[in-house]
């Protein structure tokens, strides 16, 4: 893992930050969709600064709606949602967004840190000047060096693997320092080496005061680092520790049928329990 | 002074091709890191139908080109908000243009030399008038883009994130077809819709903006030199070009 002396010293402020705000994200009774449907309703929870919040469910239980919701791109039907104690739509550069690696482009002539480096101040219009292209250079070799993807700063994105693709949208995501990172499914279609250094990234930015949000079908790569799981099933949703949801009560009312959790090594398994002939 | 540059539709299209080599290096750039090479290509064949129902109805081909390219871009960016499925709507209003420029060509009982001109450009029958229209038109081209490249350039790399940061990556994406339309209707007379396409004159994706726009000068000395050899065995082939060679210096 790459070293934590850099970040702190380019990024004073964040550990400070993170322990003077109650909470990163408060919703409270909090219903959201697109269309006329809701993907989700009644969903309250709190993140905690610096914390590791893994969110589980199955395909269309309304996970990318959330992401929205917290970064404003819908506005709540029901209930309402604070991040960093203010309106979503006011806090969006404090918190990165992830979408999966598949979405870049494959044949992308593009080296890593010219890709890393176009989202600094990216908000900004008008040309960078040079002073503000020296801020950028250093942010985003200390984005690259967190994610320990420095070596891959000269290297062609099309040459690049799904995980080293994975690591360089997550620096992306880091040049402009935000306070919340929201992970949209960043295993999928990774092989287990690149899914461990994934989530080992994303585990050592909760160090850095940075509280992460992490999307995932499968809880069994995040088990060891994850602070709680917001699960998120039939347009329901709870949170709490790892033990708490992923047991056979909690899931069984959220999914409204009985549900059996297995435990083999560490791992957890979730099955559907089917009634007996 | 260079011999080339003696004559005078020769300064002209001098000046008139650095200008939109400079134009064409920056929205070349984003063209070909947005991918929307077969957009900008088809904005410039879209003029043609433009010119052709301009001529038909008896107002200036230029007009009616610059109304076509700009009226495309906008349904191009209505039709398709997803980089990646623009091409099927890019390839139906291409065809749909290319049927009624056919169509009004037909229909145009008089000489359609305007019309057809348009197909090909005519580099050495650029006036001051144009001169004027195609320096206004480049730097705010350069200006447009220049203004809004930071927020482009993320958004075409990253269209999720960029959006999640508020960017109104739709916006972005209409205004930069928008710019791709004007550079497209300004070089076609030129240059021609059939070779015309910023993305010709595109730098790879990997150079930072500054040296994007300055890349035309790579080119610019080999074509000056050829240009000044070629000069004292010129034989333009369009009418005003003819009539500028034979006029006093």
């Amino acid at each position: 893992m790459p070293s934590m002396r850099r970040w702190t010293r380019l990024t004073p402020s964040v550990a400070e930050a993170a322990s003077a705000s109650p909470a990163t994200i408060e919703a409270h009774g909090l219903a959201a969709g697109k269309g006329a449907a809701l993907a989700f309703k009644h969903v309250s929870f709190q993140i905690a600064p610096g914390s590791f919040t893994a969110l589980v469910g199955p395909n269309g239980a309304g996970k990318t709606t959330l992401f929205e919701a917290i970064l404003g791109l819908i506005p709540p039907r029901h209930g309402g949602i604070q991040v960093l104690g203010e309106t979503p739509r006011r806090m969006r550069r404090q918190v990165a967004y992830v979408p999966q690696a598949l979405a870049l482009a494959h044949d992308d002539a593009l080296i890593g840190r010219e890709f890393v480096s176009a989202a600094f101040q990216a908000h900004r219009l008008g040309l960078p000047l040079p002073g503000s292209r020296r801020r950028a250079r250093a942010a985003v070799e200390a984005a690259l060096d967190t994610v320990g993807a420095s070596d891959l700063a000269s290297r062609r994105l099309s040459t690049l693997s799904g995980g080293q693709r994975q690591r360089l949208l997550i620096a992306q995501a880091l040049v402009n320092r935000p306070r919340l990172v929201l992970l949209d499914e960043p295993l999928s279609q990774l092989d287990p080496a690149a899914r461990d250094w994934i989530v080992a990234v994303a585990a050592d930015l909760t160090r850095r005061g940075i509280a992460v949000i992490f999307s995932t079908h499968d809880i069994n790569p995040v088990l060891r680092v994850c602070d709680r799981v917001l699960y998120l099933a039939q347009g329901r949703g709870r949170i709490g520790s790892v033990d708490e949801i992923i047991c056979d009560e909690t899931l069984s009312e959220l999914y409204a049928t009985p549900v059996r959790v297995i435990r083999d090594g560490g791992r957890r398994f979730v099955f559907a329990d089917a009634p007996a002939a | 002074m260079p011999e080339f540059l003696q004559f005078a539709f020769m300064r002209n299209a001098f000046v008139a091709t650095t200008l939109i080599a400079l134009m064409g290096s920056l929205v070349g750039y984003f063209v070909v890191l947005r991918r929307q090479a077969f957009a900008s290509h088809a904005l410039s064949n879209i003029g043609f139908a433009g010119a052709a129902g301009a001529s038909l109805a008896g107002v200036d081909p230029m007009l009616g080109l610059l109304l076509f390219v700009m009226g495309a871009a906008l349904v191009m960016a209505w039709t398709g908000r997803d980089l990646g499925e623009r091409d099927v709507s890019v390839g139906m209003i291409l065809m749909f243009s290319l049927g009624l420029g056919a169509l009004f060509v037909n229909l145009y009982s008089a000489n359609a030399n305007a019309a057809i001109g348009i197909l090909f450009g005519s580099v050495f029958g650029i006036d001051a008038g144009q001169i004027r229209w195609i320096a206004i038109t480049s730097a705010g081209v350069l200006l447009g883009l220049g203004a809004i490249f930071r927020p482009l350039r993320f958004a075409s790399l990253n269209p999720q994130a960029a959006r999640a940061q508020g960017i109104p990556v739709a916006t972005f994406d209409t205004l930069f077809l928008l710019l791709v339309g004007a550079a497209a209707a300004i070089a076609v007379p030129v240059i021609g819709s059939l070779l015309s396409s910023p993305s010709s004159s595109a730098p790879p994706p990997r150079l930072r903006p500054g040296v994007a726009v300055s890349v035309w000068g790579w080119g610019s000395p080999p074509c000056w030199h050829c240009w000044n050899r070629s000069a004292g065995c010129c034989s333009p082939t369009t009418p005003t070009c003819l009539r500028r060679r034979a006029s006093p210096r």
